[in-house]
């Protein structure tokens, strides 16, 4: 499964046998051609699964790939033909347009009776993932750049569930020509072109519960910390968890972030009322109940929220919360007072119970050994019985660039700005525009205007070429307004180096978690973070007076003589940027 | 009028008979089901455009409806005989059943060269036709479609006669009908598509890597086209295919050993099936006698032409390296040459069941037309696979247990079927 520079190889897959119900093949294909990057890492968990000691090591805990079946990326390309979808590769069509055409196409008739033969086995919710052969190609991260569609999939009748099926699939198929995509090719050089899609159409790894299916637990697991805090280094890893499903993570909304090599350890809140405000409120399930609106061209179609209190009753809580004690003003493991229960799964990490973090870290020490390169899991569990689904894993890049940057450079007097958090490495010295919300108009309920200002001004700077330094308050690209800026990628594409930092109301979580985030990383783009009360400060009237080439309501774009000269040292975490690259660079 | 030479319902009764004894079928349910259950015969009376009146004769033939209400075709022909028509109806009757659609088997015809006539007197042939039968067909008893020298007009025709008569709307008495008149997506697609389900799901069978073979076809009309499209896309690589040159009354193959490209190929063909000889060549097809097609060294023979093309003499001429003969046209090997094919160990898909295809979505369209509510074309054709795969797999599967051909298995599974569900009614 493996090739000698450590990247995946392409498998050969059994092809879907209807009815077969074989347990021994638990991944299948339908049409041929790339199985796609996503499914490439899936098949390498499969074989890593039959052949290391990791399911004798944990019996009680089971550890699955969920049974899936691929459609190759040759069905993708018969019907972009077929239905004359070609049209859409470089057109600038909205999102809506291009999805609601491909909900009126056709697929192609060699995969449709095995798609009715496959719901007709399955009655559990699915989910139709993307995996693009670009994943595949290269060690970019396109996640969350592509769309997962979830349906419920159990209603009696096989044809309406055949419907449904033929729409996640239309839909994610879409998704490839949607505009936070195609941005995001421009970004890293890739003709639309070059793209193809395979497809990945999954059991939801969860439970029923009432109206909603979701997993106890969803996470993301990482093996090599770009942000370590306190005692935690970077070779020790970060890991991610929600409840419900995953998409709390990948759209970096509240989850619990923290080092495996000390679980104990809470993240960086300064007190336990930071701790309450901030912590998971809400969580993501699949929809089993009456469908809320027939809108196929919507992601998040069966979908829904729910709290903690629906949680609760749903028995789910039990591994993962505390209960604040007001009088003590702490918090106490498990459920067993009543109070306000906190989402800081302290049953699972601390009483260990279930051996997860034992478990996470053993799995992304031997993915990390044979892939040679650090590496992104993505999982779900549930706890009644124990198991563990694996749903993805990816190389991650780690810049080795070496770049110094002492404390003492940080108090240069000709700084805009520094930091003790930056992430990313090298030196920046290319940067002549930067673009900045106006501190004063920054309003927390209009983050979703700002989000769309920010998309028209990207789009002019990238259609000029040229990079740019952002600087927002909040939690860059959750989906979440109340946190930040609400942006998808393609709205930031050009930006190089990016500063979040801080305002009263805020919280101050990071956005690292994220996948936003990670891609960001991923792609060298240079993260700089200024807490509220850090040591250094942003010189914003050295800003104000720069030369403004646009202002809109909520944003200034302005345009320096000369470039700005960044440092960022990935390894001490300390990132500098001065004012002028000619004078002090 | 009846050809003394060719009895075709004497064949039907034969390979009837042959099914009977393998399945030791009792004398009473061969009696029941060696001859049709009702035949209509009649006149129809036209007033020609010239102002004479001209008597047509017509048939309507119900072979049995054990298993649901009649399924068959009309046709015209100048050649039309009550014999052949009632060979047809039986054949439907074991089409419908080897599939698994809740249909029995018929046919009609009317005795006349729809040439020879004007758009207007086919009307009121068509009319003619149903006023003669109004009370013994329907959408609960026996549904029509087109077949030989009809189309998707004079069923309009036909349907709208039985609704004047009846004084209601009944969009399911007849199948075939346009699309947006109550006919059915995919249903173009649905007789060489099925086709080649089959001819995949036997390769599968088989351990053939269906991306490895070549394929030859006789026949360049709508089956042929259709199979041709998905053998493509499933990744087979057509070499050969023959076409009818109308000017000079005779068949050509066109071969291009690497495999041609469908598209390419329906550039230069006209709406009869008929290729553009000089164009093909231009193309880098090299031009080959009528039966060329029969002889390529391919691994699928795929006949979807006429009846009678494979025989006692041309079936030696068919190559070692053919492993599977998948019948588009109805009867396409004459019995002689059937022989031949079995004792050689080729796969053969028997016509009845690798073309059924058309039946199967043609019920997909009464299912429709009675609910008067339409599909996806993509949910058509996913049933279509479906049924088509399930039906394969019951007569291949059958025929390794027993031992049998598959002509033979596929015969087998029909007539139980319809003997069945007579005993289950008491007829027998």
């Amino acid at each position: 499964m493996k090739t000698q520079s450590g990247s995946l190889a392409s498998p050969k897959l059994i092809p879907y046998v209807r009815n077969a119900n074989d347990p021994d093949h638990n991944i299948q294909i339908i049409g041929s051609g790339s199985i796609g990057g996503k499914a490439q890492g899936l098949v390498f968990l499969q074989d890593l699964l039959s052949s290391s000691d990791l399911i004798q090591k944990y019996p009680q805990t089971k550890v699955i790939v969920p049974d899936m079946v691929v459609i190759g990326t040759e069905v993708f390309d018969s019907f972009l033909e077929k239905n004359n979808l070609v049209r859409f590769t470089d057109s600038d069509h909205t999102d809506d347009q291009i999805a609601h055409a491909f909900q009126q196409a056709d697929l192609p008739f060699f995969v449709l009776g095995d798609l009715r033969s496959l719901v007709e086995e399955i009655q559990n919710p699915i989910a139709v993932r993307s995996s693009s052969l670009l994943e595949d190609a290269t060690y970019e991260p396109f996640a969350g750049i592509y769309s997962t569609k979830m349906i419920p999939n159990e209603q009696f009748d096989p044809d309406f569930r055949f419907r449904k099926l033929s729409e996640a699939i239309k839909f994610v198929y879409a998704s490839t020509f949607f505009k936070a995509a195609k941005s995001y090719r421009n970004a890293t050089g890739h003709d639309h072109r070059e793209e193809k899609m395979a497809l990945i159409i999954q059991r939801v790894h969860g439970a029923r519960h009432h109206v909603r299916f979701y997993p106890d637990l969803s996470g993301v697991a990482r093996s090599y910390n770009f942000y370590p805090v306190g005692k935690a280094k970077p070779e020790d890893g970060v890991v991610s968890l929600a409840l419900g499903l995953g998409k709390t993570i990948v759209d970096g909304g509240r989850s619990w972030t923290y080092s495996p090599a000390h679980p104990r350890i809470a993240p960086p809140y300064g007190s336990i009322n930071e701790l309450l405000k901030n912590s998971q409120r809400e969580f993501w399930a699949v929809n089993m109940g009456a469908p809320l609106i027939y809108d196929p061209i919507r992601e998040t179609e069966y979908l829904i929220k729910g709290d903690l209190p629906t949680a609760e009753k749903d028995g789910t809580l039990k591994e993962l919360c505390s209960t604040y004690d007001s009088q003590g003003d702490r918090l106490q493991i498990g459920m067993g007072n009543p109070g306000p229960r906190v989402l800081n799964f302290a049953p699972l990490l601390q009483l260990k119970r279930i051996p997860l973090n034992k478990l996470i870290q053993e799995l992304i020490r031997i993915c990390e050994e044979q892939l040679e390169n650090p590496v992104e899991i993505e999982f779900a569990m549930t706890f009644s019985p124990p198991s563990l689904g694996l749903l993805q894993v990816r190389s991650m890049v780690v810049s080795s660039d070496e770049v110094e940057v002492s404390e003492q450079d940080l108090g240069d007097p000709n700084a805009l700005a520094a930091s003790e958090k930056a992430l990313g490495n090298g030196l920046v010295e290319n940067i002549k525009d930067i673009v900045y919300v106006i501190p004063e108009n920054f309003e927390l309920e209009k983050t979703r205007e700002m989000a769309e200002e920010l998309d028209q001004i990207n789009g002019e700077l990238v259609r000029k070429g040229s990079p740019y330094l952002l600087i927002i308050f909040g939690r860059l690209g959750s989906s979440d307004p109340w946190l930040g800026i609400p942006v998808n990628w393609g709205q930031i594409s050009g930006s190089r180096v990016i500063i979040e930092t801080y305002q009263e109301g805020l919280s101050a979580d990071m956005s690292q978690g994220s996948h936003f985030f990670h891609n960001l990383t991923s792609l060298g783009v240079s993260y700089i973070s200024l807490p509220r009360a850090g040591k250094y400060q942003l010189d914003w009237s050295w800003l104000s007076e720069q030369k403004e080439i646009q202002k809109t309501k909520y944003l200034r774009h302005i345009e320096l003589k000369s470039p700005l000269g960044i440092k960022i040292d990935g390894k001490a975490g300390r990132a500098i940027i001065l004012k002028s690259r000619g004078k002090n660079g | 009028m009846e050809d003394t030479s060719y009895n075709p319902f004497m064949m039907a009764q034969k390979q009837f008979d042959n099914a009977a004894e393998l399945l030791e079928l009792d004398p009473a349910t061969r009696d029941l089901l060696r001859v049709p259950l009702r035949e209509y015969q009649f006149s129809i009376p036209v007033r020609m455009d010239d102002g004479q009146v001209k008597v047509f004769r017509g048939f309507r033939v119900q072979h049995n409806d054990a298993r649901g209400p009649g399924k068959g075709g009309i046709r015209f022909h100048p050649q039309e005989t009550i014999n052949t028509v009632r060979a047809l109806s039986m054949w439907m009757t074991w089409k419908c059943a080897v599939v698994d659609i809740p249909l029995g088997g018929a046919k009609g015809g009317i005795i006349c060269d729809p040439h020879n006539l004007s758009l207007l007197e086919q009307e009121k042939l068509c009319r003619g036709w149903i006023r003669q039968l109004a009370k013994n067909v329907g959408p609960l008893s026996d549904v029509p479609a087109p077949d030989v020298m009809t189309n998707s007009q004079h069923m309009l025709w036909m349907l709208d006669e039985y609704e004047t008569i009846h004084g209601a709307k009944y969009p399911g008495f007849i199948t075939g009908k346009p699309v947006g008149m109550g006919g059915s997506l995919g249903r173009t697609e649905a007789t060489g598509y099925g086709v080649m389900i089959t001819v995949r799901e036997a390769m599968k069978e088989l351990g053939i890597d269906l991306q490895k073979t070549t394929a030859s076809f006789q026949g360049f009309g709508n089956v042929s086209q259709y199979a041709i499209e998905l053998y493509q896309q499933m990744g087979g690589t057509p070499v050969c295919v023959s076409c009818w040159i109308q000017k000079e009354q005779k068949a050509y193959s066109f071969f291009k050993k690497d495999g041609f490209n469908l598209k390419q190929l329906l550039a230069i063909t006209d709406h009869f099936g008929e290729i553009d000889k000089t164009k093909a060549q231009d193309l880098g097809f090299e031009l080959l006698p009528g039966d060329g097609w029969l002889e390529q060294d391919v691994d699928l023979l795929v006949p979807a032409a006429l009846e009678n093309q494979i025989t006692g003499e041309s079936v030696n001429k068919i190559s070692q390296q053919v492993k599977i003969i998948a019948e588009g046209a109805n009867g396409p090997t004459t019995p002689e040459a059937d022989l031949v094919i079995k004792k050689r160990g080729i796969h053969v898909i028997p016509d009845f069941l690798a073309n059924a295809g058309g039946v199967t979505c043609s019920y997909f369209e009464q299912v429709q037309s009675n609910q008067n509510y339409y599909w996806a074309k993509e949910e058509t054709l996913g049933k279509l696979d479906q049924k088509m795969t399930n039906a394969y797999l019951d007569v291949s599967k059958f025929a390794t247990k027993n031992k049998l051909y598959m002509r033979d298995a596929a015969y087998m599974i029909s007539v139980d079927r319809v003997a069945k569900a007579c005993k289950a009614r008491g007829w027998v």
